[in-house]
């Protein structure tokens, strides 16, 4: 019932549009692709906010359309049926993806592209799915347990299953998807706490 | 009768080579080997190729060879030259093994790729140009060579062999029935000459096979040998990696890095997470619009 009317609501996905927008035009833009890109040397020396927007930069127009696509579908859902924190989802996700790639990744000079974020929102999406009725369920659950073989594998391997941007103007960085999926698992645990509490509370008022 | 000196010489000759050659069939051995040192210097006792700088571009495209032997790489003497003439490092069994040291390095950032270039490209004693050549064929850069040393004993008594590597030799007491096997991992830049590490391999079988399967006990033996050495010679490539990568950090005089425009991590959508997504996208919209 409480999804069918979030449905009718027919909210407009303003945060995902708002990120793809974003990640369009630092790809149009030379200058603000070398100011806001994951750059080792350029965090090192103080420039922080590359933790986070190196996830809005894009090495191709093939790789800033596989990652828009799938931003775009999920979290334009995740906004339709009204699922609370995504804008936090993204933000937390972009800055964790830029931390432990920094850590966990020293041979990493650069780094670019917006799959962790898009995997966030897909876990996010799948996860609250769980928590419905019906198909909806079942067609979540599927696919997060095709997400965890995914994961699994990739990193087994350190390679992407397909890569889907044809050539290797890159190298995959499959540790970003894992980031993005355990940030959106925590906030989804969070936010199912937090809801849970808030009704315990009420009876009480 | 008098004996003359040149008599008696030619006697205690004889009578050496008699005993030499009466051993050499009651005992075996059989030493299957290959060197980088006869590879890659083949006609001077000291190399006296002077290296450069090198100039390593991450991501590295690296090239991995068995070195080709002078005579097909093995030599035996005794009964054991008879017995184990089928020998177990295949053309097949050396991609297997070969491959099971690319699988270990792809996981590695600056590396890009990495070829497992055939026996047959590579030239017995080709030296630089041989490699110079394999550069141009598979865009290589850098190249890890591999040699091996296999002896199996049949004797009774102290028996001793040595191993040559490219630097130096190790000598290795053997015993009756025994199999010693080395492989031996150099990585050497092709453009600047310059080795950059080496890791050896190293496996010890006590022999214990009776007259009745020793054929097949040592035939065993032998692809035990090479499949033990191989993972411990695998394991010392990953300690020497280590050890060049401190290197490079602390001598940018001797070794140059340069990194490729491609030396960078993306965050990148697969077609499976692709099509993942459109299924649920689609989904979502089949059932919007019958709600």
């Amino acid at each position: 019932m409480e999804a069918a009317a979030r449905l009718k609501a027919g909210r407009l996905p303003f945060w995902t549009l708002t990120i793809c927008a974003g990640a369009v035009l630092i790809f149009l833009s030379s200058i603000l692709e070398s100011i806001l890109i994951f750059d080792r040397t350029a965090i090192a020396h103080g420039e922080i906010w590359r933790l986070v927007t190196g996830n809005l930069v894009h090495f191709s127009a093939l790789h800033l359309a596989y990652d828009l696509s799938v931003l775009f579908v999920a979290g334009a859902i995740i906004e339709i049926r009204g699922y609370r924190y995504y804008p936090v989802l993204c933000l937390t996700a972009a800055l964790f993806i830029g931390i432990v790639l920094y850590r966990a990744e020293p041979d990493m000079l650069y780094f670019a592209g917006l799959s962790g974020v898009a995997t966030a929102a897909i876990v996010y999406l799948c996860l609250h799915g769980l928590t419905e009725k019906g198909a909806w369920r079942w067609v979540c659950a599927a696919a997060l347990f095709g997400l965890g073989i995914k994961f699994g594998i990739e990193l087994t391997f350190n390679e992407s299953l397909l890569f889907a941007t044809g050539s290797r103007e890159f190298l995959p960085a499959p540790l970003s998807h894992l980031v993005g999926a355990v940030t959106a698992l925590f906030l989804f645990a969070l936010s199912r706490l937090r809801e849970r509490n808030s009704l315990q509370i009420r009876p009480a008022q | 009768m008098k004996r003359t000196i040149p008599a008696v010489s030619i006697s205690i000759l004889v009578a050496l080579l008699t005993v030499t050659v009466v051993n050499g069939c009651a005992t075996g051995q059989t030493r299957h080997a290959t060197s980088t040192v006869d590879y890659l210097y083949p006609n001077t006792k000291d190399p006296i190729v002077t290296p450069g700088i090198p100039v390593l571009t991450l991501p590295m495209r690296v090239g991995i060879a068995f070195v080709p032997g002078d005579g097909g790489g093995n030599y035996g003497r005794g009964l054991m030259a008879v017995r184990n003439q089928r020998f177990i490092l295949t053309e097949k069994k050396k991609m297997d093994l070969m491959q099971e040291v690319a699988n270990h390095f792809k996981k590695y950032a600056y590396v890009k790729d990495i070829e497992l270039i055939p026996s047959a490209y590579l030239t017995p004693r080709g030296s630089f140009a041989n490699l110079d050549q394999l550069r141009t064929m598979y865009g290589v850069d850098v190249v890890a060579l591999l040699s091996y040393d296999q002896v199996q004993f049949t004797d009774e008594g102290i028996l001793s062999f040595t191993y040559w590597t490219i630097i130096g030799a190790y000598v290795v007491p053997g015993e009756r029935n025994d199999t010693h096997t080395m492989l031996d991992a150099v990585v050497y830049d092709i453009k600047s000459r310059k080795m950059l590490f080496r890791a050896p391999g190293t496996h010890h079988i006590k022999g214990k096979a009776t007259l009745v399967n020793l054929s097949e006990k040592l035939r065993a033996n032998s692809e035990e040998g090479f499949n033990e050495a191989a993972k411990g010679m695998i394991t010392n490539l990953d300690q020497q990696l280590a050890v060049f990568k401190e290197k490079v950090k602390e001598r940018p005089a001797e070794y140059k890095v340069v990194h490729s425009p491609s030396y960078s991590g993306g965050g990148n959508i697969d077609l499976i997470g692709s099509a993942m997504t459109l299924v649920l996208g689609g989904f979502f919209l089949w059932k919007r619009r019958r709600a």
